[in-house]
C-alpha cells in the first residue's frame, strides 16, 4: 500500500470517529452549526481524497452522504431520529469500505444501494407544507438525482422511498419542533456538551504541531530509553570515585530522566480515544433494549498507556454493555418506582497517583444481592451453609466467578453477571483491578483500576536460591519478617501443608526455592532472617517464603521467550540496577502451581472476619457539637460537605435532597442554626459549609450532620462492671467512652405521631 | 536442512562459505557468520529456575533479554563453571544466544569439502548437526542456527 493511500485510511477512519461523536452530539443538539459543520467536513474530505485515489464506490458513498448533510447544515432537513440512524448507516458504510481497502486495497464488492436509498430518501423533504421558495434543495438534489445511472439504484431509491419508510425517516420541516423537544425539555443536559464540541473543533489547529509515529517505533524508543537507564546506572556506579566525572554523570543522569519521561508520555493517550465510542454504543443499545439512558463522562484527558487503553476497551465495553442491559431498567420500570424514566450511566476517568481509575456508574436496578446468592447456590458454585456467613460485599464479589455467568441467568435474575469474569481476568491481566460497589434500587458502580504503564512497574526485590527475583507490588500486601530465634517454631504443619498463622489467621505458605527446585526441603533457615511475602493474586492469598529482601525498585519489564513463558512461574525478566538479571515471579501462577484455590481461601478468610467483626466493630468518630459520637463504619454511605443551603425544609424539618431521593437530617447538635448564625446575614448563610454523614438504616437513607470527622476507628464493647452485662449505645473507641448514634430514632418522614414529637427536640435545641 | 544441503553442494567450489569457527569441549563447530549478529565475549548467562535442560539462561543484550541455548548442555556435556563466549544467532523465530566455550576465528571454506551427517551419527546428534566440512587437519562441524533456536528445541522435544 503506497504512503499516500495508508494516510488517506487513518485520516479518513480519524474523521469518521469525530463524526461518530458529533453525530451522537447531534441528536441532543439538532441545530448546533458547529457539529454539523463538523460532520460535513469528515465526509467532504473523504469524498473529495477518494475522487483523487479512485476509489469509485467510496466516492459514490459519500458523495450521497455529502448533499445530505449539506441540507442539513443550510437547514433544509432537520436532525431527527431517522436522519441521524442514517447517517450512521452511512457512517458505518463507508468504515466497511475503508476496513476492506486496509485489508486488501480493493473497495470490496458489497452493495450500497440500499444505503444510498436510504440516504436519498432521507433528503427529500416531503414538501407541500412550506412555502416553494424555503424548497432550494431541488436544485442541489437535481444532479443527485441524474447522477443515478444505475437503473437498479434508482429502483431500489424508489422502493425505500415508500410511505411507511418516510414517516419515520424523512422528517418534514413542519416536523421540527416536535422532534428538538426533548431536548428543550432539559436544557440542562445540552448545556455541558458544548463545552465539549468546543474540545472537539480544536484538532485541526493542533494538526500542524503533531507527527504520526509508528507504534513499534515507540516501542523501540521505550526500549532504548530502558537501556539507557541501565548503562547511566552503571556509569554513576563507576564514576562515583572519579571527581572529574561527578559533573558529567550528574548530567547524564539528568538527561536520561528526562529523557525516560518524555518518551513515556509520547506514548501515552487520553482514554477519551475508547471514551469516545461509548455515546454510540449507548444510543444503538439502548434503542434495541428500549431504554431511555442519559450518557455522562468525565475526566476524558485523563492519559494512560496506549497499549493498556487497548487492552481495557473490551471490558469498558462490556461493562457498558451490562449497565444499560441489566442495570438501567425500562423507562416504566424507572416511573413506578419513582425515577427518572431516563438513566443516567456515567463514564469516569480520573487518575489516582499511579493508577487510573476508571468508574462505570449507573443508576438502575442495582445487583439484588439474594438472588445472586441464590444463583450461585444454584449453580453448585458455594454452598448454601457458606453463603449464609457471607457478607452482602462478599456475595456481590460472587458474580466475578467463572461459571456464573450464562446465558440462562441474564433472562432469571435482573442482577448482572454477564463476562464479569471476564472483564476482571482482562484487567488482571495488565495488572489492574475490578471493584464493584451496588446499592439494591440505587444503581451499580463499577471501578477498574489501571497501571498507568504497563513497561515499568513497581517491584519488590527478592532473593533465592542466590538469584534475584522480582515480585510485582500490586500483589504484595504485606512482608513478615522471622528472625532466627522464631524459625524452628513460626511454621505449623497440616500434614505436609506449611501454614503460618497470621493475625490468628492461617496463611498457606508457599517456598520459593522449593517451588523452583523441587527436592529442597521446606524449612525456615535458623541462621539468618527469614520473610514471607504475603502475595493476594486473583483473590488467592497465600505467603510466598523467600531467603532475603532486596531494596524495591522500579523495573523495566522485557518480554521472555516463548519457552520460558511456557514454564508458567514467569511473566517477563528485568535488568536490575546493578545490571544483575531478574526474573519477574507471576503470583497468579506461583498459586496455580502451588494448588492455592481461592475458593477455600476465601471460605477461610471470609469466616475468619466475620468472628472477627463480630468482637470489633469499626466506626467513624465524629464530633458533634463539641461531643464525640461514634456512627458505625458499615452504615455509612457517603461523607458529603455541602452548602447550608443544600438543607431544604419539609415543616421544621430538615431534608436533603441526595442523589434524588429526599432523605432526613438528625441535627442532634443544633449545628444547622449555629451555621446559619454564624453567617449572620440570609445570603452568607446560605454559603456556609456543613458536613453530612449520610447513613443507611435497615432500608433508609438518613443523613447526620456533623461538626468534624475524625477518624476511623475499632471499637471494643463495654461491659458493665460486677454484671457483665453488654453496654448498649456506647462503645470503646481510641480509649474513650463514646456513644453510638441511633441511627434507628430518626423520624421517618412519612409517619405522624410519635415520631413528629420526637423530632421537635433538636428543633428547640435549634431555636 | 535439506535445502541449506543442497544449496551448498548445486554451488559447489563457485562460492566460498564464510564461518565463524567455535569451540565446545574439544570440537570445534561452524556458523555461518551470515546468522551471527554479534558475539558477547565471556558472559555469565542468569540461570532459569525449571527451565528446560538445554536453556543456558538469559542475557542482557541491547535492551532485551535473551534466552540462551548452551550447546554443552545440548550435546549432553556437563555445564560449563566459568564464563563462556555467546553468539547472538538471529532465526525465524527471533533472536537467542549460543552460548560455546569460546570463539575462534572466521574460516573461508569451500563447498567442495562439505559432507552431510554420517549416517552412523546417532539421531539425537544428527538433528542437531548440519553436516561437516573437511579442513586440512580436522573436522568443522556445521551448526544450522535454525535447528538450534529454543522454540523448536522445544517442539522436538514435545515430539520426542
Amino acid at each position: 500500500m503506497d504512503e499516500l493511500t495508508r494516510e488517506f485510511l487513518i485520516e479518513s477512519l480519524e474523521g469518521l470517529d469525530r463524526m461518530e461523536r458529533c453525530l451522537t452530539d447531534l441528536e441532543k443538539r439538532p441545530q448546533d452549526a458547529a457539529l454539523l459543520g463538523e460532520i460535513f467536513r469528515s465526509v467532504h474530505t473523504i469524498k473529495g481524497t477518494t475522487g483523487f485515489l479512485g476509489f469509485k464506490r467510496l466516492e459514490k458513498l459519500a458523495h450521497r452522504g455529502e448533499n445530505l448533510l449539506g441540507l442539513l447544515r443550510d437547514g433544509k432537513v432537520v436532525a431527527c431520529r431517522g436522519v441521524i440512524t442514517g447517517l450512521l448507516h452511512l457512517l458505518d458504510g463507508l468504515r466497511a469500505i475503508l476496513k476492506c481497502i486496509e485489508a486488501d486495497e480493493s473497495e470490496g464488492t458489497g452493495d450500497d444501494a440500499s444505503l444510498i436509498a436510504e440516504l436519498e430518501a432521507l433528503q427529500t423533504p416531503s414538501g407541500g407544507i412550506e412555502a416553494p421558495s424555503t424548497q432550494p434543495p431541488a436544485p442541489k438534489v437535481g444532479p443527485v438525482v441524474s447522477a443515478v445511472s444505475d437503473p437498479a439504484l434508482a429502483s431500489a431509491k424508489a422502493g425505500s422511498a415508500s410511505p411507511g419508510n418516510e414517516s419515520a425517516c424523512a422528517a418534514p420541516l413542519p416536523e421540527t419542533q416536535t422532534s428538538i423537544e426533548p431536548a428543550a425539555e432539559q436544557p440542562g443536559a445540552a448545556a455541558p456538551p458544548a463545552s465539549d464540541s468546543g474540545k472537539l473543533r480544536t484538532p485541526p489547529s493542533t494538526a500542524e504541531s503533531t507527527l504520526r509515529v509508528d507504534v513499534t517505533l515507540l516501542n523501540r524508543m521505550m526500549n532504548l530509553v530502558g537501556e539507557l537507564v541501565l548503562t547511566r546506572n552503571q556509569v554513576l556506579q563507576a564514576t562515583a570515585t572519579d571527581p572529574r566525572m561527578t559533573l558529567l554523570s550528574r548530567r547524564l543522569d539528568m538527561v536520561t530522566a528526562d529523557l525516560r519521561e518524555s518518551v513515556m508520555k509520547a506514548r501515552m493517550q487520553p482514554v477519551s480515544n475508547i471514551f469516545s465510542k461509548m455515546p454510540r454504543l449507548v444510543r444503538d443499545l439502548s434503542q434495541s433494549l428500549g431504554r431511555r439512558v442519559h450518557l455522562e463522562m468525565e475526566g476524558q484527558e485523563t492519559e494512560l498507556d496506549k497499549s493498556l487503553l487497548e487492552a481495557i476497551k473490551d471490558p469498558l465495553t462490556h461493562a457498558v454493555r451490562n449497565a444499560l442491559d441489566h442495570g438501567i431498567e425500562p423507562p416504566e420500570e424507572r416511573r413506578a418506582v419513582g425515577k427518572d424514566p431516563e438513566g443516567t450511566l456515567k463514564l469516569r476517568a480520573v487518575q489516582e497517583g499511579s493508577h487510573v481509575v476508571i468508574e462505570i456508574s449507573d443508576d438502575g436496578a442495582g445487583i439484588a444481592v439474594d438472588k445472586v446468592r441464590d444463583k450461585a447456590i444454584e449453580r453448585g458454585l458455594i454452598t448454601s451453609d457458606r453463603a449464609a456467613l457471607l457478607g452482602e460485599r462478599e456475595l456481590l464479589q460472587l458474580i466475578f466467578l467463572p461459571g456464573f455467568s450464562t446465558a440462562a441467568m441474564v433472562t432469571n435474575v435482573s442482577g448482572r453477571g454477564v463476562g464479569m469474569d471476564v472483564v476482571r481476568t482482562n484487567v488482571e491481566k495488565i495488572g489492574g483491578k475490578v471493584e464493584l460497589d451496588s446499592r439494591a434500587g440505587k444503581g451499580t458502580t463499577l471501578r477498574l483500576r489501571i497501571p498507568l504503564t504497563l513497561a515499568i512497574i513497581p517491584a519488590l526485590i527478592v532473593r533465592s536460591l542466590n538469584q534475584s527475583f522480582a515480585l510485582p507490588q500490586g500483589a504484595l500486601s504485606e512482608l513478615v519478617h522471622i528472625p532466627p530465634e522464631r524459625a524452628a517454631t513460626a511454621i505449623e504443619w497440616i500434614e505436609s501443608a506449611p501454614l503460618y498463622r497470621l493475625r490468628g489467621r492461617l496463611l498457606p505458605l508457599v517456598f520459593l526455592s522449593r517451588l523452583l527446585s523441587p527436592g529442597r526441603d521446606c524449612r525456615l533457615a535458623a541462621d539468618r532472617d527469614n520473610f514471607i511475602a504475603v502475595l493476594d493474586a486473583d483473590g488467592r492469598r497465600f505467603g510466598l517464603v523467600v531467603d532475603g529482601l532486596a531494596d524495591p525498585e522500579e523495573i523495566v519489564v522485557k518480554p521472555l521467550s516463548a519457552v520460558l513463558k511456557d514454564i508458567g512461574l514467569y511473566s517477563g525478566a528485568t535488568v536490575l540496577g546493578n545490571a544483575d538479571l531478574a526474573l519477574i515471579l507471576d503470583p497468579g501462577a506461583i498459586a496455580m502451581k502451588a494448588g492455592i484455590t481461592m475458593h477455600s481461601e476465601e471460605e477461610a478468610g471470609a469466616q475468619v472476619e466475620e468472628s472477627a467483626d463480630a468482637a470489633r466493630a469499626e466506626f467513624l468518630l465524629v464530633e458533634v457539637a463539641g461531643r464525640r459520637a461514634a456512627v458505625p463504619l458499615a452504615d455509612v454511605l457517603r461523607i458529603e460537605q455541602l452548602p447550608l443551603s443544600r438543607i431544604e425544609y419539609v415543616g421544621y424539618r430538615p431534608v436533603l435532597n441526595f442523589e434524588g431521593h429526599l432523605l432526613p437530617v438528625e441535627d442532634s447538635g443544633g449545628m444547622l442554626g449555629q451555621a446559619a448564625e454564624v453567617r449572620g446575614d440570609e445570603a452568607g448563610a446560605a454559603g456556609a459549609q456543613i458536613i453530612v454523614v449520610v447513613c443507611r438504616d435497615v432500608n433508609r437513607l438518613v443523613g447526620i450532620v456533623v461538626s468534624h470527622v475524625l477518624d476511623v476507628a475499632a471499637g471494643s464493647d463495654l461491659f458493665e462492671a460486677g454484671t457483665g452485662v453488654q453496654a448498649g449505645g456506647v462503645t470503646m473507641l481510641k480509649n474513650h467512652v463514646t456513644g453510638i448514634v441511633d441511627l434507628g430514632s430518626v423520624a421517618p418522614l412519612v409517619s405522624g405521631g410519635p415520631s413528629q414529637e420526637a423530632w421537635t427536640q433538636p428543633a428547640e435545641v435549634t431555636g | 536442512m535439506t535445502a541449506m544441503v543442497t544449496a551448498v553442494c548445486n554451488s559447489r567450489s563457485q562460492v566460498q562459505v564464510e564461518l565463524c569457527s567455535v569451540r565446545v569441549n574439544n570440537t570445534m563447530f561452524g556458523v555461518p557468520i551470515g546468522h551471527i549478529l554479534e558475539i558477547v565475549g565471556s558472559a555469565r548467562p542468569q540461570p532459569v529456575p525449571l527451565a528446560p535442560e538445554y536453556v543456558g539462561g538469559l542475557v542482557h543484550y541491547r535492551g532485551d533479554v535473551l534466552t540462551t541455548v548452551s550447546l554443552r548442555q545440548l550435546l549432553g556435556l556437563a555445564p560449563c563453571e566459568g564464563a563462556q563466549d555467546i553468539l547472538v544467532l538471529e532465526s525465524e523465530g527471533g533472536c537467542f544466544g549460543l552460548q560455546v566455550d569460546s570463539v575462534g576465528e572466521v574460516l573461508t571454506v569451500s563447498p567442495a569439502d562439505f559432507e552431510p551427517n554420517p549416517s552412523i551419527l546417532d539421531r539425537r546428534h544428527s538433528s542437531l548437526l548440519a553436516g561437516a566440512y573437511k579442513l586440512k587437519d580436522r573436522l568443522l562441524v556445521m551448526l544450522d542456527p535454525e535447528r538450534l533456536d529454543p522454540m523448536r528445541l522445544a517442539q522436538e522435544m514435545a515430539e520426542r
